[in-house]
């Protein structure tokens, strides 16, 4: 077989290692900087890597048969690159209160970027799990990074020994599938799926399920989700913004990749199976959620609620058409962006005040207007709300479930869309309504309004048109989907 | 020559007593160590596969040593994490770590 061993391909990922070893020495040699402007030199890498993948839009190669470079891996590569940046703006007061080693800390966040990107990228299964390894162990470092406080040793732990294990499972599972089809690259798993399997039905389904245990795991679907409230809760603040917004994703690129490439032939054996995950985890997730009293496990568990409508996405696959993909993929996008709104306004209030219950919210909108605004919006987009950029793209993802015959999932996931508002709502009266502990008014953080208010831009442009971005994550969905369909594996009905 | 089922038993046995370990074991460095027991499962997993059913390709047993390297790092970042709380609290027991709940 020809390789293609063009290593400039990798362009994006030799930026972001070389940004990590850079931002690492200059913290050693360069004592003046730190600190101070590290976030900014990290977040400029983080943007560099995301610009330098526009190269590749509308390409449709690959780097020896193990990383494709598409419009998939293009558009994800963009995404991730931005989560970087705004992961380390979000950091940079925070870090230089409140942690110790600021140059690592930068370091890890660009290398998990960079495990993100490949395992969007992986088209074969040992870079998957190698780049998923990467992205985990740099999120275990970062959650216990606040060496002296319990919590975050404690959160650290408790991720870092579920994670081992999930991993393992995981691995227990590729090697099935790889016993089963010879191969772990997945247009050929497809191919050989397709075949007769009769022989291999056990050794394939114990494959197959082990690694959606394994998956689960990572993505936080119940019932693998108990290391997510803990990890959360104990992580420093930007970090739980980096899990919940970049684990997830990347997690679920994978996912997605995995499903619509190489499993794509059994959908009928597994669809059910995701979709009893989905609504499972969408239920425990929004019911849970309510009674929380600290902001952190609040959005743990409206995360885990997130998952589930994410998995909606993975249930509707079907080899005919790429919409459930772009509708998955399109619902990633415009949570990820509310997601990371919710939390750089919660950065910043804690930047002010060091607290994380929700009542210590009380009379937030009398002492910072603008930051209760952003909140508000944020979590209204989470819970689905016309006008926002969860109701837009809540409605394609439901809608590609409908037409998949899981029109049950979807009117579940509608009705735990409303329960997810309760709980948003009992935040933002706490901050309209509430009475603040004094009356002054906080100082403006400039930089992280800036952030925030492109966050806010982004949940608006989503909900209002989300036309130029559908057409994008479209491109991408298809790109990946085509790739079973040329493995000449799938045949389109007559 | 034995027989790849043997190969495979052995590795579902051992795979099985791990995750036994990582259920029952309370101590944190005891938990890694069964985890490590499960990544060698997979490893014989992956060489059986290897040798006996795709014997014209090297996947499988590269696969085997990525684990094997990986697994290694995996203690090293375990230990490091388990050590800290020992620093901070005294004791590596699970479940004397329980700050964090619901």
């Amino acid at each position: 077989m020809e390789l293609n061993l063009d290593w400039s391909l990798l362009t994006p990922e030799y930026i972001l290692a070389g940004g990590a070893g850079m931002v690492v020495l200059l913290d050693l040699f360069w004592g003046r900087l730190r600190k101070d402007q590290l976030a900014y030199v990290a977040a400029a890498v983080a943007l560099a890597s995301a610009l330098t993948a526009l190269i590749w839009v509308n390409d449709d190669t690959n780097f020896a048969n193990l990383i494709d470079i598409d419009n998939y891996t293009a558009l994800f590569r963009v995404f991730f690159g931005l989560i970087g940046v705004f992961a380390c703006l979000a950091s940079a007061r925070f870090v230089k209160d409140r942690l110790l080693h600021a140059g690592e800390y930068y370091g890890l966040i660009l290398l998990s970027v960079l495990g993100a990107n490949l395992m969007a990228a992986a088209s074969e299964l040992l870079t998957a799990y190698i780049s998923l390894e990467l992205l985990s162990f740099s999120l275990y470092v970062l959650t216990s990074y606040a060496k002296f406080d319990l919590r975050s040793n404690e959160g650290g732990l408790k991720y870092m020994l579920l994670g081992a294990f999930s991993s393992a499972i995981f691995l227990y599972g590729i090697g099935m599938i790889y016993g089963v089809s010879g191969s772990t690259r997945f247009s050929e798993i497809a191919a050989s799926l397709s075949g007769d399997t009769a022989g291999f039905d056990m050794a394939m389904f114990l494959g197959l399920v082990l690694i959606i245990a394994g998956l689960g795991f990572k993505v936080a679907a119940v019932p693998f989700h108990m290391w997510t409230p803990d990890a959360y809760e104990g992580a420093p603040l930007p970090i739980t913004a980096l899990i919940s917004a970049l684990g997830k994703a990347a997690g679920f690129a994978l996912f997605l990749k995995l499903f619509g490439q190489a499993f794509i032939p059994l959908v009928d054996d597994w669809r059910v199976f995701i979709a009893v995950l989905s609504a499972m985890t969408m239920a425990l997730g929004n019911l849970v959620a309510i009674q929380q009293r600290n902001i952190k496990r609040l959005l743990a568990y409206s995360s885990i609620g997130q998952v589930g409508f994410l998995m909606m996405g993975i249930a509707a696959l079907t080899p005919e058409n790429a919409d459930a993909a772009s509708a998955l993929v399109l619902h990633l996008v415009g949570y990820v962006i509310s997601n990371l709104a919710v939390f750089v306004a919660i950065i910043i209030y804690y930047n002010w005040t060091g607290k994380e219950e929700i009542s210590d919210f009380a009379g937030a909108a009398e002492r910072a207007p603008y930051l209760a605004l952003a909140l508000s919006i944020g979590f209204f987009s989470l819970s689905g709300m016309p006008l926002f950029a969860g109701f837009a793209t809540k409605f394609i993802l439901f809608q590609a479930a409908a037409e998949q015959g899981l029109l049950w999932l979807s009117s579940i996931a509608v009705f735990f869309s409303f329960v997810s508002l309760y709980y948003y709502l009992i935040v933002i009266k706490e901050m309209y309504l509430g009475k603040p502990a004094e009356p002054t008014r906080f100082p403006t953080p400039w930089l992280e309004y800036g952030a925030l208010t492109l966050l806010v831009a982004g949940v608006f442009l989503i909900g209002l048109y989300p036309q130029p971005v559908f057409d994008i994550v479209e491109e991408g969905a298809v790109a990946m989907m085509a790739v079973a369909e040329a493995a000449g594996t799938v045949t389109a009905p007559p | 020559m034995i027989p790849i089922e043997n190969f495979l038993v052995l590795s579902g046995i051992l795979f099985s007593i791990g995750i036994y370990g990582v259920l029952a074991r309370r101590n944190a460095v005891l938990i890694i160590m069964s985890v490590e027991l499960m990544l060698q499962a997979v490893s014989i997993n992956f060489i059986a596969f290897a040798v006996y059913l795709h014997p014209e390709q090297f996947t499988g047993l590269i696969f085997a040593i990525f684990v094997i390297t990986i697994a290694a790092a995996e203690v090293g970042l375990a230990l490091g994490i388990i050590l800290r709380i020992f620093r901070n609290k005294g004791t590596a027991n699970v479940d004397e770590v329980d700050m964090l709940k619901w």
